[in-house]
């Protein structure tokens, strides 16, 4: 993947730099809005990671300005430490996903993956499938090997997420904001205990898991090998 | 020297005073004038109306003595009586010239002062004058202007001598108010502008003075507060993180643990820090711009919900009592982060087999949202300090958490005008949030 890095600590962002490069991704890496601002307009990302504290040019304004002159490239906004209203700004502006600094690399480069193959934003399907895994989205029944699988509201999201970001890990913090619209931490274990009730229905039983842990990540729901 | 600004007040008071004073003397002046000169002018009218009648019944004759005997009674006026070849007959004014009605005499009998005098023609040729001297009318505008000078000066003293009074006191007052501002400049935070007790303007601005002082003071003292909590309570975790990346640095073996450690060790100080941060912007009161209508009794439905697997888990059960909808006016992201705290510190610190309830219903108008469980609760002493920043109970003290959760509690619930209070539900702990009447 193509990726653009734009942030003002340099020492930061070479470590982003060089953990994503091994991860396999190309990315340019601006250190000023204006080269940030020069670079999102012209070459073709993939996504853009955006800090949203910039000298000269702020991170928000580079933001309206792509997004005013026509560039849809995903933009993952990098936003400080407890500014609860950076969340809404952000989206607001035109972020597709916003993370909390100082974050987890595991959940930046989960976050990269989520966004960069993104189905398109009406996604049309109304059946989610993995192996023998099938969701109803119209129905709202889950199967495995032609079984019916009896799921809770909220485990139904949770393996919708999974399914829809197949082959991808997914952190516990996408699942808390995106299941349960919490965007904030909470100190009891909620995803662990709905994720094990959830592969306890989904997985138990049957020979190939398709629910994976990845450790000091998230989880993964992949096709067996 | 005292205030410029009194003096100023008090010189401009006086001016107008002074002039008004001066108004005033011209338009009395103007007016008693008038009033004299009309009052001399009636005089001279019924005295020659007199003698007009005493001609038709004693004839020449009779006016002539008439006008002799005024002639020598003192202060009367002075009259005169021309036959019909213009000859003086009788009286002071008998030689003079004039037409019939009112005319000025610049001749008067006695040494040529003015006369105003009146003529009126007699049957048979006869002429009769009737005058009086002007000069009394202005010898009355002197003493007029005399008492108006004695006015004027009297305002201009008292002016004068009241403006320095009253502005020595202003500025005395004024000075007290800065002289504190420059006490608190220089550091002394607890000096406060003396009050009189005359609930004047300037004794309520002292009081609104203080009272802005005293807020500021609260301010610090909890910031204050604050940075030497984030000192003690940051320095154990800090102190921890050091010891586990020496003993990674010392001991290869252990490294990957040992950064582990320090990794687990650091993202609970920055969950501190992420807390402060936000109970801090909460406190700012900036959110409040946000506010939506939110259901409290669907908010409860998804906490609870959400934590009755680990409840579950904890062998406690989670229940929820809610008569939906309850609307209030609020921030939904915030309620939900604050209902998340108490159920979490209800999971924590009830113990085993709990059984905890949640609560959104209406009493009355006012919503309220509770957590409720049956634990070994908390000691009535303890309970205001919990909402403290770090304060944690001395059985607490081993289990995680940052001692933030209630102080973010307290926050959110004064964000939205809700009382926030710990209750004992015999057995157990009960924390309510009481919003205010749904208007």
């Amino acid at each position: 993947m193509k990726l653009l890095i734009v942030e003002d600590d340099r020492e930061a962002a070479s470590y982003l730099k060089r953990a994503l490069s091994e991860a396999g991704h190309a990315v340019d890496y601006a250190a000023a809005g204006r080269d940030g601002l020069m670079l999102a307009a012209a070459e073709p990302y993939d996504v853009i990671i955006l800090d949203r504290m910039l000298p000269e040019i702020d991170g928000l304004a580079i933001l309206r300005t792509i997004r005013a002159s026509g560039v849809k490239t995903p933009v993952l906004l990098l936003t400080a430490l407890g500014g609860i209203d950076d969340r809404v700004e952000g989206l607001e502006a035109g972020a597709d996903d916003y993370l909390v600094k100082p974050f987890a690399f595991a959940e930046l480069q989960a976050r990269v993956n989520a966004l960069a193959r993104r189905p398109p934003t009406q996604d049309l399907r109304v059946e989610l499938v993995v192996a023998d895994l099938k969701l109803d989205l119209l129905k709202r029944t889950v199967t495995r090997a032609g079984r019916r699988i009896e799921l809770q509201p909220r485990e139904f999201q949770i393996l919708e997420y999974l399914l829809r970001h197949a082959g991808r890990v997914v952190t516990r913090t996408m699942l808390l904001e995106s299941v349960w619209d919490f965007h904030f931490d909470p100190k009891t274990n909620i995803v662990e205990t709905h994720m094990s009730r959830l592969r306890g229905k989904v997985d138990r039983g049957h020979g190939r898991e398709l629910i994976h842990t990845v450790r000091g990540a998230g989880y993964v729901l992949r096709e067996p090998d | 020297m005292f205030g410029a600004t009194g003096l100023r007040v008090a010189a401009l008071y006086t001016t107008l005073f002074a002039l008004s004073v001066v108004a005033l003397g011209i338009v009395t002046l103007f007016s008693i004038r008038q009033a004299l000169s009309e009052q001399f002018d009636a005089r001279i009218r019924s005295e020659s109306a007199a003698l007009v009648q005493e001609y038709r019944s004693e004839g020449v004759h009779g006016v002539i003595d008439a006008i002799r005997e005024h002639d020598s009674t003192p202060g009367a006026l002075d009259f005169g009586l021309q036959g019909p070849d213009g000859r003086p007959l009788a009286g002071r004014l008998g030689a003079a010239r004039t037409a019939a009605g009112w005319s000025l005499q610049h001749d008067g009998p006695r040494s040529g002062e003015a006369i105003r005098m009146f003529s009126v023609a007699l049957p048979n040729g006869y002429k009769l004058m009737v005058g009086d001297e002007e000069e009394r009318v202005e010898a009355l505008d002197g003493a007029v202007v005399r008492g108006f000078g004695v006015a004027l000066a009297g305002v201009v003293i008292l002016g004068v001598a009241g403006g320095y009074a009253l502005s020595r006191d202003v500025h005395r007052r004024l000075a007290a108010i800065s002289g504190t501002a420059e006490a608190i400049i220089d550091g002394d935070l607890a000096r406060r502008v003396p009050v009189r007790g005359s609930d004047d303007d300037l004794d309520r601005l002292a009081l609104t003075f203080n009272r802005m002082l005293d807020r500021i003071a609260g301010l610090m003292e909890s910031l204050r507060q604050v940075s030497s909590d984030v000192a003690h309570d940051l320095r154990t975790p800090l102190t921890r993180l050091r010891q586990r990346l020496e003993a990674g640095l010392a001991d290869p073996r252990d490294r990957g643990a040992a950064l582990e450690g320090a990794l687990s060790d650091l993202d609970s100080i920055l969950d501190t820090f992420a807390a402060l941060l936000r109970i801090a912007q909460i406190e700012s009161g900036a959110r409040r711009a946000a506010f939506r209508p939110c259901d409290l009794a669907a908010l409860a439905l998804t906490v609870t919900e959400a934590f009755a697997p680990s409840a579950e888990d904890n062998h406690q059960s989670l229940g929820l009592i809610a008569e939906g909808p309850v609307w209030v006016d609020g921030d939904a992201e915030l309620l939900t982060q604050m209902l998340v705290n108490l159920v979490e510190n209800a999971l924590r610190h009830a113990g085993p087999r709990a059984r905890i309830t949640v609560t959104a219903v209406r009493l009355g108008r006012a919503p309220v949202l509770s957590v409720k469980d049956d634990g070994p609760g908390v000691p009535e002493a303890d309970r205001e300090r919990l909402f403290d920043r770090f304060y944690r109970l001395e059985r607490s003290r081993s289990t995680p958490g940052s001692g933030l959760g209630l102080a973010l509690v307290a926050a959110v619930a004064k964000l939205h005008g809700a009382e926030v209070a710990l209750l004992s539900a015999e057995p157990g702990l009960e924390a309510r949030v009481s919003f205010p009447e749904a208007a």
